[in-house]
This record gives C-alpha cells, structure tokens and sequence, in this order.
C-alpha cells in the first residue's frame, strides 16, 4: 500500500493554517468550509465537515485526518482510527491565543515545530499589538453587534458563546447582543433595545441583502442607524465571514482591522 | 381491478384499496416474490461492491495482504449495506400496512407525519438527554425509545382523528399529514432553538439522517427492534385484507378489529421508529414500494407485506449505493436520492387520481 504523505483537511481554518505554514502540499482533501486561500477549493471535496463519510476519507489513502472539534459524526471518526489512520481534533477557542494554540498544534502534529517558530512569532506580536492597544483604549468599549446575513427577514446575530462574541472581545469590542447565547434571529425591537454604536455584517450577508444601502434601510438597522450622528456607512463595517469567524490566522488580522476602524486601538 | 379503481370514490365504509385480484397477478405471485429475492440479493452484491474504494470481493476475503480492504468490506460496508437493507424493509412494511389501516393508498410514513414524530421522539431524546446525563445502556435504547413513542403518539392521533371525524378521502390525509408534519417541525425548531452547542452538535449529526453511522451494534440493535415491530403486521395480514371492505364488515368476518388496529399502529410505528433512531428520515420508500409490489401481485397482503419488504430493502440499498458513489469522497443524503425517485411518484399518483 502506497502511503501518501497526506492530510485531509475537514475544517476552513486547518486548511488556512496549512497555507499560512506553506504546508498545503500535504493536503489531499478539504470539507466544503475550505473556501481559503481560493485555490485550496481545487482539492478533492469531502463534503460537510459533520456528515463526512468514513469509506470516502479512506478512498483518499490518507496518513492523518485532521479536523476541527466538529468534524463528525463521531462514529465515521471512530472507523477511520479503526482502520488504523489516526485521527486528530484541534481543539477550538474563540480568543486570540485559541488561534494560536491552534497553529502551534498543527505544527506538532505535522512535526515542524521549530522550523515554524518565527511564522507563530508573527502571530503573537499581532496579538500582542491587540492586547496592548484594546487594553490601553481611554474611552469606554463600543457596543458592537455583529450579523451574520439576514434570514425570513431578521438579521442572524452573534449572541453570547460564539466565534463572534469572540472575535468582538478580541477587538477590544462590547457585545451588544449580549442579552442571548448562540446565533440567533435578532428581532427589531430587539436590535434597537441593543443600541449598537457599530453593526459588523460578513460579505455575504451584505451582497444577498442586495448592497450596504439595502442593509441599512432594513427595518431592523434602520432605527438603530438613525441615531447614529454621524456618516452611517462609517459605522457599518462589511468583512469577509470566514476572515472574522474562522478562527484562523486571518482572524487575528481580522480583529486588528475592526479595532482600528472603531477607535479601539489608540494611535491607530 | 387496476390502480385507478382504487382512487375511484366508494360508498362509505367500503374498501379503497384494490380489493379484487386479478387471476394475473395470483400466477405472478410466487415468481415475483422469487425475482423479488434474486433482486435483493443482486442489490447486496452491489453495494458490497461499490463504494470510494475499488475492492474486488475475492481478493479482500481470501488474500492475507488485503487487511485494510477486508475491514473495509467487513466493517463499514457490510453493516451499511444491511442496515439500509432493514430499515428500507422496515419502512415499506410499514407504508404497505399504514395503507391497509386506513384504506389509502397515500398513507406513507413520510408524508403522514409518523417520520417527523419519530425525529421530534429522538431530537427530544438528545436535547433533554444531554442535560439529564443519560449515558451508556440507557443512552441506547433511550433514543430508539424515544423516536418509537414519537411516531406512535402521531400514528395514534391520525387514527383517532380518523375515527372521530370519519373515514379520511384520500387526499384528505395528505392534508392532515401536512399538520402533522409541521406540529412535529415545530417541535424539532423549538429544541434547536433551545439547545446548548453541545447538544446542537449532535442533534446536527443526526438530523443529517445517514447509514454511513452503521457498525455492528447498531445494526444488531436496529434489526432486532425492527424485526420485533415487523413481525406482528405480517401476522395480521389476513386481518388487513378483511378490513378493505369495511370495519363493520370485517368485525361480522370474524376479525377482532380493535386488536388489528392496535397491532398495525404500534407495529408500524415501532419499525419507523427504530429506523430513524439510526438513520433519520428516508422518504417515500413507504410510498412507492407498496405500489409497485401492488400492481404487479395484487393487494392481498399476505403478498404484499413480504413483497414490499424485498423491494423496499432491495431499492434502499440501491439508493444507499447510489448516496455514498455519487460525489464520494463526499456522499449526498440517502434521502435526496429515495425523494428523487419518490416525489415524481407522487405527483403520479396524485395526477392519476383526478377525475377526467
């Protein structure tokens, strides 16, 4: 049996840290989430990284699985490591030393710790970069909700618990849809009762609402963005979803960004 | 008497389900359930056979160097195929004699809402049970447990329902499958709602509905439970037959209708049950499976019940093949693939039923 030095990838930010350590000539496959950098779309799909199928992965002749914590469903994992192809979970958190803990356990399980070290330094001076100026910030935190698209009419927002919660919290950021846990519909009154000083939205929430105008003349933004005193297109903030919310390299980036635009980070 | 004569509107109480066998389709009887069984056989073959990994039967059981193949074969394909084998024998069991119970040739567990009871049973089961802390034995057959009482609760109520406010038209059941389908949709909305990410994640899993999740115990645990719930329908088969010309007619026949009743309501409800515990909701097996077996042997459902088991085994496999071949390494839900087939069935069926 050929063993294939390989690593299919279930999991979009595992497939960004493979391309952020130059490791992506491992790769034999990537989940449908892989949507970055945009060649890695070219590899063998293995579908959605919770309905994976076990004689699938095995047909890639692979010599890792690696995964997210929510790759599944369990059983399929369980008759992968059975028949002998180890299996490994990176675990997630949704801080800035969550993503780089999650570099450095890629690293080792690839075994390219040391040659990698200077590319996790890099990280940690951003994140140290965020610390600094999130912690030094005179004024108080702004409320900050974030959506993901807008679904029979309400916007998905970020409640407490989740990737963009954390993603707030480490650009120095309140969240003002804190009052729930999870991704939620978030109703109008709800949204105006939130008084956010900035929405946050992913690209493609904004492109299906149809543009950024169509975003704020929505009846749930539209009342919060009224009190805003200034330019209302300054304190809509359009990001790529993945860049935000997975959790990858770009995430740290992604904070920093955010932080600058809100004020955040002093001398910014 | 063809299909169309089924459809045909009858005088209260009187059977709605082809009554009359044709002497064609009682000579056809013993070679169809034999080409039937060969079908099935054929299916078994081919889904051992087919799958992401080229494995050549032989090869993987006799040569000592083809361990990775063997396991393969022996413990991912081998429960898979039969699984898919059992709960599509066990829904086409239950369609054909939910059909017989309620005199309508629309009555499958799918559309009638006894699929969703069963997911709503289960998703309960996962939510709750994640904050209860069931785990181990219990965990097993609470779930199964679960999704048993669901889709007895919805098979019960349809009946009650059909009792009180009298004998359900054909299409009238649809519609009060459509209720009932989204009371149950309510349900499973409000638990996702509800649930904590942990629980989610596992509802998730297993709202994807799939036979890729099959080893040995589950099938072991699955086909028992199905067999048990099958076992009795085919037991009152002659009951059934008796009760297409009416309750009234069938009790002065010498069938003890309650019992029948309660027999065909638990029994269907226990084998949809067991099989969306394990492999969430495949759809419209119940439905074309009975008819097909039908047209070609008649409604008798001595017949009929062991027919339908054979097709809807041997067709769940083949769509099983086709769910896990089609895009692997990825694989597309079996469901998509049984509706695929099932939906334009449907419409058929409903097209042939409107009076010219």
């Amino acid at each position: 049996m050929p063993t294939a030095r390989a690593s299919p990838s279930p999991g979009g930010s595992l497939t960004e840290i493979l391309y952020y350590l130059g490791e992506e000539g491992r790769i034999v496959a990537v989940d449908s989430t892989s949507n970055f950098p945009p060649e890695a779309t070219a590899y063998p799909s293995v579908g959605y990284v919770r309905a994976l199928s076990a004689e699938g992965l095995l047909s890639l002749d692979p010599t890792l699985v690696l995964g997210e914590d929510d790759m599944g469903p369990p059983e399929v994992l369980e008759m992968v490591a059975s028949a002998g192809v180890p299996v490994v979970r990176v675990a997630e958190a949704h801080t800035a030393a969550g993503i780089v803990d999650k570099v450095r356990c890629v690293a080792a399980v690839l075994g390219i710790s040391a040659a990698v070290a200077p590319l996790v330094q890099d990280l940690l001076a951003t994140d140290a970069a965020l610390t600094r100026g999130t912690s030094g910030a005179t004024t108080a935190a702004p409320r900050v909700a974030l959506l993901l698209q807008f679904r029979d009419g309400s916007p998905i927002g970020a409640g407490r618990d989740t990737s963009g919660a954390g993603l707030l919290q480490m650009a120095g950021a309140a969240n003002a849809l804190a009052e729930f846990e999870g991704w939620k519909p978030v109703s109008m009154e709800a949204m105006s009762l939130a008084r956010p000083d900035y929405i946050i939205i992913t690209e493609r929430g904004v492109n299906a609402a149809g543009g950024a105008a169509q975003v704020l003349a929505h009846p749930a933004v539209r009342l919060v963005a009224a009190a805003w005193t200034d330019d209302p297109t300054e304190r809509l903030i359009v990001m790529d979803g993945m860049a935000m919310l997975g959790f990858g390299p770009r995430t740290l980036g992604a904070a920093l960004e955010l932080a600058g635009r809100m004020g955040t980070v002093p001398g910014r | 008497m063809t299909v169309r004569a089924a459809f045909a509107p009858t005088p209260k109480g009187q059977g709605r389900l082809p009554a009359a066998i044709t002497p064609r389709q009682i000579r056809l009887r013993a070679p169809a359930l034999a080409v039937l069984s060969a079908a099935l056989a054929l299916a078994c073959g081919a889904g051992l056979t087919s799958g992401a990994i080229p494995i050549s039967l032989v090869e993987a059981l006799l040569r000592e160097d083809a361990s990775l193949h063997r396991s393969v074969l022996l413990e991912i394909r081998a429960p898979r195929v039969l699984l898919a084998g059992c709960v599509g024998a066990a829904l086409a069991v239950s369609g054909a004699s939910l059909q017989g119970l309620f005199r309508n040739p629309l009555a499958d567990p799918g559309l009638i809402g006894v699929s969703s009871g069963a997911a709503l049973g289960a998703s309960l089961m996962i939510v709750l049970g994640s904050s209860l802390a069931i785990g181990g034995v219990l965990a097993m057959v609470a779930l199964p447990g679960a999704a048993i009482a669901g889709a007895m609760l919805v098979t019960g109520f349809l009946y009650w329902f059909s009792s009180r406010f009298g004998h359900f038209s054909i299409v009238t059941i649809v519609l009060v499958g459509i209720a009932a389908n989204a009371l149950a949709g309510v349900g499973t909305g409000a638990l996702q709602y509800l649930s904590d990410d942990a629980a989610l994640r596992t509802l998730t899993f297993w709202l994807m509905g799939s036979f890729g999740r099959a080893t040995w115990p589950t099938l072991l645990h699955a086909a028992l439970a199905m067999a048990a719930a099958a076992a009795p329908l085919l037991l009152v088969a002659r009951g059934l037959d008796l009760l297409q010309l009416g309750e009234a007619e069938a009790y002065h026949l010498g069938v003890d209708v309650r019992r029948l009743k309660r027999s065909v309501v638990l029994g269907s409800a226990a084998a949809v049950g067991a099989g969306v515990a394990v492999a969430g909701i495949v759809g419209f097996v119940g439905l074309v499976v009975p008819h097909l077996v039908r047209l070609a042997i008649g409604a008798s459902h001595r017949h009929l019940l062991p027919g339908a088991a054979l097709l809807g085994a041997t067709l769940t496999i083949l769509a099983d093949t086709v769910a896990r071949t089609a895009a692997s390494p990825a694989e597309i839900p079996v469901s998509l693939v049984t509706s695929a087939l099932g939906a334009p069935f449907f419409l058929w069926l409903i097209a042939r039923e409107r009076p010219k």
